[in-house]
This record gives C-alpha cells, sequence and structure tokens, in this order.
C-alpha cells in the first residue's frame, strides 16, 4: 500500500523532512520572530551606539544569527538541515543558560540587556524555553 | 502616536485574535473573510507607519528614531508573514500561527508607542 500523506495530520511520521509542519509550523514562526526581533534590535544597536556596550549587542547579533540558522533548518527539515538546527539550537541553549547564569551571578558585566540576559527574561523567559521545545521536536519528528 | 488611531489597531487585532482561535477551536480554515479582515488591519498598519515617520518629522523631541521605524516596519511586516507562512499548513497549528501574528500586532503597536515616549516612559 503506498504511503499516503495526509496533511490535515498534525504529527506526520512518513519521513524525517517534517520538522517544519503541524506543530513545527508554530515552532518556526516563534524561531522566526525571535530571528527577525533580535537581529534587527541588535542591528540598530550596533549602527547607533556600539561603543555603548559592544560585548552586549555583538552578543544580541550572534544569538540573531544563531535565531536565524535555527528558523531556516527547521523550516527546511532535510537530513543536513536537521543536523544544523540540532547543533543551533544545542548552541542557544548553551548561550541562554550561559549568558543567563553569568548575567544572574555578575550582573555589573551586563549592564545592557541582551536577548539571554537573566534567562530571557525580558521576553517572558520564552528564550529558555524555546531550545528545549526545539531540541524536543528533532527528537520528536526523527 | 497614543492615540485613537492606536487604540483602533489594537482593538481590531484582539477582535482578529478571537476570531482567528474561535477557528482554532472549531478546527475550521480560514476563510476568506478573515483575509479580507487582516488586509483591512494591514491597510490600517500602513497608515500607522506614514503617521507614525509624519509626526516624527515634524517634532523635535529626543526618541530612538530608528528603533521607532523599525518596530512601524516590523507591525507591517508580520501578518503578511504570518499569512505565507501559514497558507500551506492546513491544520490547526497554520491557524494558530495566524492567531498569534494578531496577538502580536498589539504588543508591537505597544513598542511603538514606548519607543516614542522614550526612555523616560
Amino acid at each position: 500500500m503506498p504511503d499516503v500523506v495526509d496533511p490535515s495530520d498534525t504529527v506526520d511520521r512518513s519521513g524525517p523532512a517534517l520538522t517544519g509542519q503541524g506543530f513545527g509550523r508554530i515552532l518556526v514562526a516563534v524561531y522566526g520572530l525571535f530571528a527577525l526581533a533580535t537581529t534587527a534590535r541588535s542591528g540598530v544597536q550596533i549602527a547607533t551606539k556600539l561603543s555603548e556596550a559592544p560585548l552586549a549587542y555583538l552578543l544580541s547579533a550572534f544569538a540573531g544569527i544563531v535565531y536565524i540558522v535555527a528558523t531556516i533548518s527547521l523550516a527546511r527539515g532535510d537530513v543536513t538541515s536537521r543536523r544544523i538546527a540540532t547543533m543551533a539550537i544545542s548552541v542557544e541553549l548553551v548561550g541562554v543558560l550561559g549568558v543567563g547564569g553569568a548575567s544572574t551571578l555578575f550582573p555589573h558585566v551586563f549592564p545592557h540587556a541582551t536577548v539571554w540576559t537573566g534567562f530571557g527574561s525580558g521576553y517572558g523567559f520564552v528564550p529558555l524555553v524555546l531550545p528545549f521545545v526545539g531540541l524536543w521536536w528533532l527528537r520528536h519528528t526523527r | 502616536m497614543t492615540g485613537s488611531y492606536a487604540t483602533a489597531i489594537t482593538v481590531i487585532a484582539l477582535m482578529l485574535a478571537v476570531w482567528t482561535l474561535v477557528l482554532v477551536a472549531m478546527n475550521r480554515s480560514p476563510g476568506l473573510s478573515l483575509l479580507a479582515a487582516g488586509v483591512v488591519l494591514e491597510a490600517l498598519l500602513v497608515g500607522f507607519l506614514i503617521g507614525g515617520i509624519v509626526q516624527m518629522v515634524g517634532s523635535d523631541h529626543h526618541f530612538a528614531r530608528a528603533e521607532f521605524v523599525g518596530y512601524l516596519l516590523g507591525c507591517l511586516a508580520i501578518p503578511p508573514m504570518a499569512a505565507v507562512w501559514a497558507r500551506e499548513e492546513k491544520s490547526r497549528s497554520g491557524t494558530l500561527v495566524v492567531a498569534f501574528a494578531f496577538l502580536l500586532t498589539p504588543v508591537m503597536v505597544l513598542r511603538v508607542q514606548q519607543v516614542w515616549m522614550g526612555p523616560l516612559a
């Protein structure tokens, strides 16, 4: 019997190229939003006041790039993209935990907020939850 | 920037969000009427951008102007991007993406207003 793909299925198990479908649509949308917001914000900051806080703004730009890579690779969802997505989201997880921890322990080093400062508290802790959901989704759709 | 025009956008966006969430709950795909309503919202956001820039040019108070225009453009970009991204997904998830976009619009309008008020507000 041929493998018929029902587009109304929220979780489709016919192959690996599905990270951008079903629940993945929402996940990619949220990642895309963070990619857009973080990149645009740090772009403005770097263009207008880089000297004020080069570490924070360059870190924001880095976070933005990680979000862009995660968004595109999750949306594409082929074998290579899954690998790239796993790496990008792992970097994101380390980033939010590392920057979150460091900014909590040494707040004077991080006077200017980034998306990962305080474990993403400025964004309703979504940046903290997102990598866990992303890695779970990659596992779930494997 | 804080006037009734922004309030109207917020109210309409929230109404569209509720409408879309009802569609999600009923497991129905967005139809032509929701698309038309979304186009109306988008037209209001174009007006918001133009009005915002006109007000900005005519004002001499200090605020982050690049950020202000960035947020205005962001307001404008979100609904079409959500529509394109949701179009290929016929499940509830696609409709929920549209609902998120409508919920996001008031947040973006609020950010536009905060940037307009400057860092003291």
